[in-house]
């Protein structure tokens, strides 16, 4: 039996997300800017969505945004970074995901200036080095609340203080982190935050942005004005309905999903360690996403995508990062050269990321095959300690 | 509930999100008395007790110092060139860790090479064209491809135990320690070095194509050796 432990790239839909989508597929198809009764209907199932992103967020329901993806919400953030009105300064970090660099890049290229923050050896940002990077004409700080390929969970609370005491918005990239860290956003200093239904048992399709009541922005797609002008298009209404149930079971299940889920990964550490002594956990140990397992083995990083593929022939599904850089596997990670390793280190990391359907016998399982198809591989040397 | 259990509850967030492995703040605050480093698991109180960050560097630079004969080094092999750092043998090996194939790979087969097996023969042609017949001990053998890990020693063992003569081989690699370094190591770029035990002291150069910070010191591989 397939064993999935690639959390991290998508989850699989709750069976309860897929039961309250399904009507809204069919028999309630209205659009919910139509006046009659089936446009009223989709309409009061979008703000029910809404009401329900906004209470796992501690959030008000007017102040969330529905969009396609986590990385449309993104976009929609940092373009509140607009460097055609004068001198404009964003600071992100080193260990963005794509759809935060990438943007970054894209507002380089229009005059912005743009500071990367640096990580530690455990992918921590430093609060202070933002603090220390502020500029006069900093608009914004973008620190992503967790990582995607190490799993490290950012201080957000004290970075956003920083941009909070610079006078900079600060947004945080939450899609890893949304569902299985809290967030209380009426009290946090965080201005705009994404996230995205897939990553936390919803559909693919649909994402959200949280912006504070009171923080400006301009939209990136024009058109009927829909969520209060800021992303024109008829409402993905199922999607949405998907994305409000997801927040809803992750509001009430997640303490005991966290404490089941770090149990798990301590397990699966615990296990591949003592079978296989070169295996090393990349990324902070504690302040770690609960199902995430990003592991080395120390002379054999070369051969990670072998093992990716070992395993997957094993019937287990893992990564060697992100899924987004998949089409890049054989370039060392950007993320895992910031943390300080060089170049043939950075092309060895497996992660495995459990999810609420994972079980004790499949993380069982795992322990009893990947030590043998590590031993497998070829060892370009041995680390000494 | 105790004083120190009262504080340490207060101190946590209330959040009862789990992340720490316990169901509930209160249920990490009783075991807090026991074992205080739990608050590590904390990502709310975790976070004012970061340790400034150091940034990693990419390269090691390990100082140059004086070595323990008390001569500091001039980084010019026997002919006057210059090198970029000594490579030591591992401390608990017989003598330099080398990886080499012989020219005919079926030697390996059919000569049966083993572990713990003596053999002589001498780095022929390209990589690395040393002049001289080497001995050493088997530690690794791939009976696949041929390729033989060994630690080349002295001529005694041989010359009292018998050995195999694998006849001309091609040094593929080294693997060693670098203690002392004039420049920054860093992995992808080719380097002159000074193999210690050298017994011509003739610089070598390799690619680094492995590192490794270990106890006593920067554990590096080489390929692509050339000698000059």
């Amino acid at each position: 039996m397939a064993i999935y432990l690639d959390n991290s790239a998508t989850t699989p839909v709750d069976p309860r997300v897929v039961a309250a989508m399904e009507p809204w597929h069919a028999q309630a198809f209205g659009n919910p800017s139509s006046l009659h009764t089936l446009g009223r209907q989709a309409r009061e199932a979008v703000e029910t969505a809404r009401a329900q992103v906004a209470a796992l967020l501690g959030a008000r329901p007017r102040e969330i945004v529905f969009t396609a993806s986590g990385t449309e919400a993104d976009n929609l953030a940092l373009a509140a970074v607009d460097g055609t009105s004068g001198a404009a300064h964003l600071i992100t970090s080193a260990i963005e995901h794509p759809a935060i660099l990438e943007t970054a890049r894209a507002l380089e290229r229009r005059g912005v200036a743009v500071t990367r923050a640096p990580v530690d050896a455990d992918g921590l940002v430093d609060p202070s080095v933002v603090r220390d990077s502020v500029k006069p004409h900093t608009r914004m700080v973008s620190i992503m609340a967790a990582n995607n390929v190490i799993g490290a969970i950012q201080p957000v609370t004290e970075i956003g203080q920083a941009a909070r005491e610079a006078g900079a918005l600060f947004h945080t990239d939450a899609v890893q982190a949304v569902g299985k860290t809290p967030f209380n956003l009426a009290e946090q200093p965080i201005d705009l935050l994404s996230l995205s239904a897939h990553k936390l048992h919803g559909p693919k399709g649909v994402g959200a942005l949280y912006v504070r009541d009171g923080v400006t922005l301009s939209p990136i797609i024009h058109g009927g004005g829909q969520e209060r002008g800021l992303r024109s298009a008829t409402e993905n209404v199922a999607g949405v309905v998907g994305l409000g149930v997801a927040a809803e079971l992750a509001a009430a299940e997640m303490a005991d999903d966290n404490v089941r889920l770090t149990a798990l990964r301590e397990r699966l550490i615990a296990g591949v360690q003592s079978a296989c002594p070169q295996a090393y956990v990349i990324g902070h140990r504690q302040r770690r996403l609960p199902g995430h397992v990003c592991l080395g083995f120390a002379g054999q990083e070369g051969e990670a995508i072998r093992l990716l593929l070992a395993l997957d022939e094993a019937g287990i599904m893992a990564s060697t990062g992100s899924a987004c850089g998949a089409s890049h596997a054989a370039e060392p990670s950007y993320v895992l050269r910031a943390l300080g390793f060089d170049p043939f280190r950075a092309r060895g990391a497996l992660r495995l990321t459990l999810g609420r359907f994972n079980t004790e016998a499949e993380v069982d399982r795992t322990i009893e095959i990947l030590p043998t198809l590590v031993g497998d591989l070829r060892r370009i040397a041995t680390a000494r300690r | 509930m105790s004083v120190t259990r009262e504080l340490a509850a207060a101190d946590l967030p209330g959040a009862n999100c789990g992340l720490c492995g316990f169901r509930t703040c209160g249920a990490l605050a009783e075991q807090l008395e026991k074992r205080p480093d739990l608050i590590k698991r904390c990502i709310a109180r975790s976070a004012d007790r970061l340790a400034t960050p150091t940034v990693a560097a990419p390269a090691a630079r390990q100082d140059a110092g004086v070595p323990p004969g008390g001569v500091a080094p001039t980084w010019r092999d026997t002919l006057g060139r210059e090198f970029d750092f000594y490579l030591e043998h591992f401390p608990e090996d017989p003598g330099p860790r080398e990886i080499i194939i012989p020219h005919n790979p079926m030697l390996t087969r059919e000569m049966e090479i083993a572990v713990g097996d003596l053999m002589i023969g001498r780095p022929l042609g390209m990589s690395c064209g040393c002049p001289i017949t080497h001995c050493g001990v088997a530690i690794e053998v791939d009976r696949r491809t041929g390729v033989i890990v060994w630690c080349v020693t002295g001529p005694l063992g041989p010359r009292e135990k018998g050995f195999k003569d694998i006849g001309y081989y091609i040094a593929e690699g080294y693997e060693g320690l670098i203690t002392q370094t004039r420049d920054e190591i860093e992995i992808g770029r080719r380097y002159f070095f000074q193999p210690r035990r050298c017994m011509l002291q003739w610089r070598h150069s390799g690619l680094v194509n492995y590192m490794n910070r270990s106890g006593d010191g920067l554990q590096v591989r080489l390929e692509g050796l050339w000698i000059g």
